[in-house]
């Protein structure tokens, strides 16, 4: 196909089916043949077999760090001194404006004060101390803008491309192009809050049309739970342990290979067999990627592992470093939650009514967590190959939400962050307008966020395509620019 | 454009007299040579291309090339003569000589004349329409002449032999008995036979058993619930809404039924699709044909972007994606091709326009999604008929609260276990959840308690507290969604003899009292009651404030009530007072834990008076049972049957192309029409002021005429796509330039010819394939033993001639309904509510957590389950189970670890195999006798010698358990030969 066509959508590569794939190389059916099949059946048993990108990558695996609710770019990464002096003065003059929920307040500077770090300068407001201590690590996007101020679509559009359900996610697309580095843990893996789901639940990593294996698995680090859903039988029916097990497991493959050698040719049946095998690798890799216990008490210090609220987080980040260490390709975190209403406080960033009390909360859950993840993947030289990410589906406005201390949703400005895996640190691209309001200088979309993460991987973003329903689908859609400006 | 300067070598140009120029020797040669790499067939510089005469006459975006007669006003002579470099065609190279720029300038002086010549005619012809699926279907006669065959010679194996033989190939032999009936069972029904089914084919000598099978199986109720599966993937539908508050949609399931009942009565698939289409305006008093048009709203709706937020802009973008999906999924659906490309621009493939793409939207514009009354005579019935108990009731009550002097209970106005919508004024039996967009201080009148004036959200003005001006459930006669105490003090006002009135954070109910005067004969009275929280102790710290207010002046109020207060009432109401309206507010903090209630609100004589008369202790007794057989006529009222479908407004709002599919950025207007390309009937469906229902009828009626020429292809299409694992065509949803070309393009027309024959009958179309010698080969691959397999194989690997059957693996719905199945517990219910396998929390956006009760409610067919979008079933999605987000007319089919897991380690799976043991326990007396029924159930045949010797150990060291376990992982249970 060609990449510089401005629509790319219109072209189709015809999508191969494993089957049709099998049946083809199954033609010849000599013992070569036949061999390669028998290969392909393993390949099949695992199609997250490690795949060539289209060209050499930075960076090996991504973590993503999602912060759901809308994250305020101008009380934290976003440094907008004019604002400090439009404090209070009313932002709509005109009283034009209606965003999501309310009309515009006036004019509200940065709930906390803003300061130069590191050897690149950059501004930080002291809400993340932490991080500010690894700016030069860091690049920022600074003029990331969404289609929607919904949580709902924007999420879908953040984590997909599109602002409707049932896209592929990122993490999702890169697995189908790159696969896993190793095939003893799934490679997509997602750490949803304890507290709960985003906004949009479960299909923010979900594999839309793509086939099943691709979606994102989910990990559960509650004790009382197994970290892979079904990983093994429910207490329900403890006795199943063991040689039991075994046993068992020894009969099925004995009546799959009797049932598979009257049908030869069948590699969907050997892969199935496979499956079996793989599962049973699984049941002992993963509890060992998701036991922290052995990690050094420094570490669980660097990650707060004990603190309430700071802790889960931590423990999120922890793990996500353990996961990559393994051979998973993405991993993604997410800050906050969406159902929730256990607290007063909100659940995620979405922070209408009080900035000071919610971004004051979440705040030092996400400087913690990440910064310790930065500084860990620093020390074991990971970091070189990890590309980090952190993003939230839109931005908070400049202005205060009514009469009230909180800010309305803002989908025409917002920060990301990347750091790691071929980035260049301390670097930022494109900016806002003087109050923060809207991208102002070389708008980007989470598409060119999108594109640059797959570049890193090796993936074009113009090539990894999947035909559905009459359109090569891609994760950018038709858009999308690698932003060079912060690679290393 | 900006403007030139002409150099003076150019000026002679300008006085040169005009003379006939020889466009095809002079002209073309030009335009070949130097413009067309840009402007020709690959590429379109500025759309404008002159390889041909139409598209050189069209022009470019900026309009005409040239003007005839005017060469200075011809944007094409001012390019070619332009010294602007950024301007001057063609851009690259040298300019065009000074000889070929005065012919040029001559030629368009002359009148620009173009001769047409072939290259030109063919242009003309748009090569997308020569495409096969938009030709008219060939009849039966007209292929059998291509054949040289008499149309009655005609048959599914004349064709698939006939492509076969073309290529020395043939077809597999028939399958054995065994395979046959597993196949058609799972294929027509969703289920495996019974050992005993399969025993009585196998040994059945009548030469018509086959067919019998089919027979059976077709007029089994099982086969709409299987085939119904495959109509609702194609319609993404689901019970709840999806996005971000992702809230239910309790009567979805209405059209599901539809669905199954129509296939099962084998509903001519015209009028199937019409009914869903514009049921409800075709046969306006046909119930049946209104649930149908629960199609139209089966995808996804974002709650919060059209009704939640207050901004405009993001309500249209809301509304835009709404409209997209909805007419994509009627097109797609019906005539498998994909439109949505032309949200943005043309479709780059298809002949589809954007602006036809619009025209569609307008067909749709007057419809949204929504809850529809299914019988509106009954409904208006049920409605009247609770204002009259209710009435009857209170009077009752009053009567009685006169006689007693206890005083008069407030909360029995509102009928028991019922509650006021703040948004409308109804009463409802339903819990309702969080409410973000209900307008503030709008009174709503509340017809069906009429002593209550009206309801509204309170947001100030002093006394009355400014709030949030959220709201959580309703005013009601029942403790409230999510509460957790109904004590307060020592006293629970939940139970016998004490009555609470529920009014969560941000409510208010004004009542008439002048007309509770009348019904009560109380003449001064006193309102007392005790207010407080319905809050665990662990409940997180929140304040609430509780106002009274009589003749709209204030009485009484407790401001910042904390969640450990109570607060006392006990309001005097003299004789004159007329209105009383009491005020429950979120106390500043928003409305999180803020389930105030009235503990025994009571309208009491000012002076209890004492009556004690027989005559007045028996009118009592009459009195109470009179009030009590009254409430069980009201609980026994049925609530009106509702459907989630469309909700239509008669004159749709004008429709206009929106740029680059931006809401915000409006062209033209369009009307009501369908695709210019289709000629087999007019393509206006009205106009701008036809009304909303007759846009959707003309649409069916236009998608359903017997001479669309895609919508029976597609079908007979998406039928054999299920029947044997692929289509003829391998994109069932795209029969456009980009799908897949048919493999057997006469097949598919003889079938869809077929389709109309038998009156668009489904069954009848089943039955033709499955009947077929080509549904009955082997599906083995053989190879190593035949000669002609090897062949086959190295022909035709794709199996696309179908030289044998394809071996399929169960789709999720039919390995969990073959394990229920199998293990005997599959619970044969049909219709109704759907079963809910997750606890449900209601929240602002709502929680489901699923959980695997070994119940039989939850052991109907998986057709029943009840859908929900944002939470996928982890076990049905481990197993390939589609995200209804999406149209899927073909499933994916992967083979991974995690399906292993979930297969052995799930707890349904582990509950099915206890229940198999149970059964098998039940039927058989010996270990032997056990094992080898338990292949007979799973696998539908004898175990072997070998499977034997492996089984008897394992059930002698783990028990029959095990062995059923991983029976049903077997491979030969997941796969179909």
């Amino acid at each position: 196909m060609n990449p510089n066509s401005a629509f790319p959508c219109g072209q189709r590569e015809q999508f191969v089916t494993r089957r049709n794939f099998l049946w083809e190389l199954g033609g010849g059916l000599g013992g070569v043949a036949l061999a390669a099949m028998m290969n392909e059946a393993q390949a099949a048993a695992n199609p997250l077999a490690t795949k060539a990108g289209h060209h050499s990558a930075k960076a090996k695996a991504v973590i993503q760090i999602f912060c759901p609710g809308g994250l305020s770019h101008v009380d934290t990464w976003d440094y907008k001194p004019e604002l400090v002096k439009r404090q209070g003065k009313p932002f709509d003059v005109d009283g034009k404006l209606q965003f999501f929920a309310s009309k515009p307040g006036n004019c509200q500077q940065s709930w906390w004060p803003f300061r130069q770090h590191g050897e690149c300068g950059r501004w930080i407001s002291d809400l993340f101390p932490k991080l500010a201590q690894r700016v030069d690590d860091m690049a920022f996007i600074h003029s990331m803008q969404s289609k929607t101020a919904l949580h709902g679509p924007a999420m879908f559009m953040a984590n997909s491309g599109f602002i409707l359900p049932g896209f592929p996610s990122m993490g999702a697309w890169v697995t189908y192009g790159l696969g896993s580095v190793g095939d003893d843990l799934p490679a997509f893996v997602v750490l949803p809050d304890p507290r709960g789901l985003p906004p949009g639940g479960v299909i923010n990593w979900g594999a839309g049309f793509l086939p099943a294996i691709h979606q994102g698995t989910t990990l559960q680090t509650d004790v009382e739970k197994p970290p892979i859903a079904d990983l093994f039988p429910s207490k329900n029916f403890a006795h199943l342990r063991g040689k039991t097990e075994q046993a068992s497991r020894d009969f099925l493959q004995t009546l799959n290979r009797a049932h598979a050698a009257e049908r030869p040719g069948n590699s969907e049946l050997e892969a199935r067999i496979s499956a079996y095998e793989l599962a049973a690798r699984l049941q002992l890799s993963a509890p060992d990627a998701t036991n922290l216990r052995g990690e050094s008490d420094a570490t669980k210090q660097l990650y707060k592992f004990d603190h309430e609220d700071i802790g889960t987080f931590g423990r999120q980040c922890l793990l996500a470093r353990r996961l990559v260490e393994r051979g998973v390709r993405f991993v993604q975190i997410f800050c906050g939650a969406e159902n929730t209403g256990a607290k007063k406080i909100r659940p995620n960033w979405d922070s209408h009514e009080d900035i000071i009390r919610d971004h004051g909360y979440w705040g030092p859950i996400l400087d913690t967590g990440a910064a310790a993840l930065l500084t860990d993947l620093k020390s074991r030289g990971m970091l070189e190959s990890t590309l980090v990410m952190c993003t939230s589906e839109f931005g908070r406005q400049p202005a205060a939400q009514g009469a009230g201390k909180g800010r309305d949703h803002n989908a025409g400005a917002f920060t990301a962050w990347l750091a790691g895996g071929g980035i260049k640190g301390g670097t930022a691209y494109g900016s806002t307008d003087a109050l923060g309001f809207k991208a102002a200088e070389n708008p980007a979309y989470c598409y060119d966020l999108h594109a640059t993460a797959l570049h890193l991987l090796g993936l074009n973003h113009e090539k990894l395509s999947f035909y559905n329903n009459g359109i090569n689908r891609r994760l950018t859609d038709v858009h999308g620019h690698v932003i060079k400006e912060i690679l290393a | 454009m900006k403007s030139f300067f002409l150099p003076q070598s150019l000026c002679l140009f300008f006085t040169s007299t005009v003379v006939a120029i020889d466009f095809d020797k002079e002209i073309r040669p030009i335009f070949q040579e130097h413009c067309i790499e840009c402007h020709g067939e690959k590429k379109q510089k500025g759309e404008l291309r002159l390889d041909a005469k139409p598209f050189a006459l069209k022009g470019g975006h900026a309009g005409a090339a040239w003007v005839a007669g005017d060469f200075a006003k011809s944007p094409l002579f001012q390019r070619i003569t332009s010294t602007d470099d950024e301007e001057r065609m063609p851009p690259k190279g040298e300019a065009l000589s000074p000889e070929q720029i005065a012919a040029v300038k001559a030629w368009i002086e002359s009148g620009a004349v173009w001769p047409e010549n072939l290259a030109d005619r063919a242009a003309a012809v748009d090569k997308r329409l020569q495409h096969w699926s938009v030709q008219p279907v060939k009849v039966a006669s007209a292929l059998a002449e291509t054949f040289g065959l008499k149309t009655e010679l005609l048959s599914i194996d004349s064709f698939i032999k006939a492509s076969l033989s073309a290529k020395g190939l043939m077809m597999s032999p028939e399958a054995d008995r065994r395979t046959l009936i597993r196949r058609l069972w799972f294929d027509l029904v969703g289920l495996p036979p019974t050992p005993e089914r399969v025993d009585q084919f196998v040994r059945d000598t009548d030469p018509r058993a086959y067919e019998t099978l089919v027979d059976e199986l077709l007029a089994s109720p099982h086969y709409g619930e299987r085939w119904a599966r495959h109509w609702l993937d194609i319609a993404h539908y689901a019970d709840t809404h999806g996005f971000e508050r992702d809230q239910l949609r309790p009567n979805a399931w209405r059209y599901r039924d539809y669905v199954i009942e129509s296939l099962n009565a084998d509903k001519p698939y015209h009028e199937f699709l019409r009914e869903q289409i514009a049921g409800d305006v075709i046969r306006a008093d046909d119930q049946k044909a209104l649930i149908a048009t629960g199609f139209l709203a089966a995808g996804p709706w974002d709650f919060v972007g059209q009704v939640e937020t207050k901004s405009d802009m993001l309500k249209r973008a809301a509304r835009a994606g709404d409209l997209d999906d909805m007419v994509t999924q009627v097109i797609t659906s019906t005539m498998g091709i994909t439109i949505n490309c032309a949200r943005c621009h043309d479709h780059k493939l298809d002949p589809i326009t954007q602006q036809e793409y619009y025209s569609l939207w307008s067909v749709f514009a007057g419809v949204k999604r929504g809850e529809r009354e299914v019988n509106a005579t009954e409904s208006k019935r049920l409605a009247a008929e609770k204002v009259r108990l209710s009435d009857a009731i209170a009077q009752a009550r009053t009567k009685i609260a006169k006689l007693t002097g206890e005083g008069f209970e407030l909360a029995s106005l509102i009928p028991k276990d019922s509650g006021i919508d703040l948004r409308n004024g109804s009463i409802t039996k339903d819990k309702l959840g969080y409410f973000r967009d209900i307008a503030a201080n709008k009174k709503v009148s509340v017809p069906s308690v009429p002593s209550a004036l009206s309801v509204f959200l309170p947001n100030g003005p002093a006394p009355i507290p400014a709030t949030s001006g959220h709201f959580w459930d309703t005013i009601a006669n029942r403790p409230l969604n999510g509460q957790r105490s109904t004590t307060l003090g020592d006293t629970d006002f939940a139970i016998k003899g004490h009555t609470m009135l529920a009014m969560h954070a941000n409510s208010a109910i004004t009542f008439d009292l002048v007309k509770l005067r009348e019904q009560s004969g109380l003449v001064a009275m006193r309102l007392t009651g005790l207010v407080g929280f319905g809050v665990s102790k662990e409940a997180a710290a929140s304040r609430a404030d509780f106002t009274v207010l009589m003749d709209a002046e204030l009485k009484f109020q407790k401001l910042k009530l904390r969640k450990d207060e109570t607060a006392v009432l006990d309001i005097e109401l003299p004789a004159t007072a007329k209105t009383l309206t009491l005020i429950a507010t979120d106390g500043g903090d928003g409305i999180n834990s803020d389930l105030l209630f009235i503990g025994d609100p009571k309208l009491v004589p000012k002076v209890t008076e004492t009556r004690s008369t027989k005559a007045e202790a028996l009118a009592l007794k009459s009195l109470r049972a009179e009030a009590q057989k009254l409430e069980s006529e009201l609980k026994a009222l049925p609530e009106p049957a509702k459907v989630f479908a469309i909700v239509s407004e008669t004159k749709p709002p004008v429709v206009k192309v929106q740029r680059r599919g931006n809401p915000e950025d409006e062209g033209v207007e369009v009307v009501p029409a369908a695709f210019a390309w289709a000629k087999h009937a007019p393509v206006a469906l009205g106009d701008n002021t036809t009304l909303e229902g007759q846009r959707r009828r003309a649409l069916a009626e236009w998608i359903t005429h017997p001479d669309n020429p895609l919508t029976r292809r597609v079908l007979v299409n998406r039928l054999w796509h299920h029947h044997f694992g692929q289509g003829l065509v391998t994109t069932p949803s795209d029969f456009g330039l980009g799908g897949d070309k048919p493999s057997h393009p006469e097949l598919l027309d003889w079938l869809a010819d077929e389709f109309l024959k038998s009156g668009w009958s489904l069954k009848h179309m089943h039955k033709l394939i499955v009947m077929s010698a080509a549904f009955r080969q082997q599906s083995g691959l053989g190879f190593s033993r035949t000669a002609a397999a090897k062949a086959a194989a190295t022909l035709d690997s794709a199996n696309r001639l179908l030289w044998r059957q394809n071996p399929r693996r169960l789709d999720a719905e039919s390995l969990n309904d073959a394990v229920l199945a199998v293990s005997g517990t599959l619970n044969p219910a049909m219709g109704g509510p759907g079963y809910r396998d997750f606890n449900y929390t209601e929240a602002y956006a709502p929680i489901y957590d699923y959980i695997t009760p070994d119940k039989p409610e939850l052991w109907r067919r998986s057709i029943y389950r009840f859908i929900v979008r944002t939470t996928p079933h982890e076990f049905l999605s481990t197993l390939d189970c589609p995200d209804p987000a999406n149209l899927t007319p073909a499933r994916v089919n992967t083979t991974t670890a995690l399906q292993a897991l979930t297969l052995s380690n799930n707890d349904f799976m582990l509950q099915q195999a206890r229940h198999l043991v149970t059964r098998i326990e039940k039927e058989t007396d010996s270990r032997a006798a056990a094992i080898r029924r338990a292949f007979a159930l799973a696998f539908q045949r004898d175990a072997t010698a070998t499977e034997l010797q492996a089984a008897i150990p394992l059930v002698t060291e783990q028990g029959l358990f095990a062995l059923c376990r991983m029976l049903i992982n077997a491979n030969e249970f997941v796969y179909l030969d």
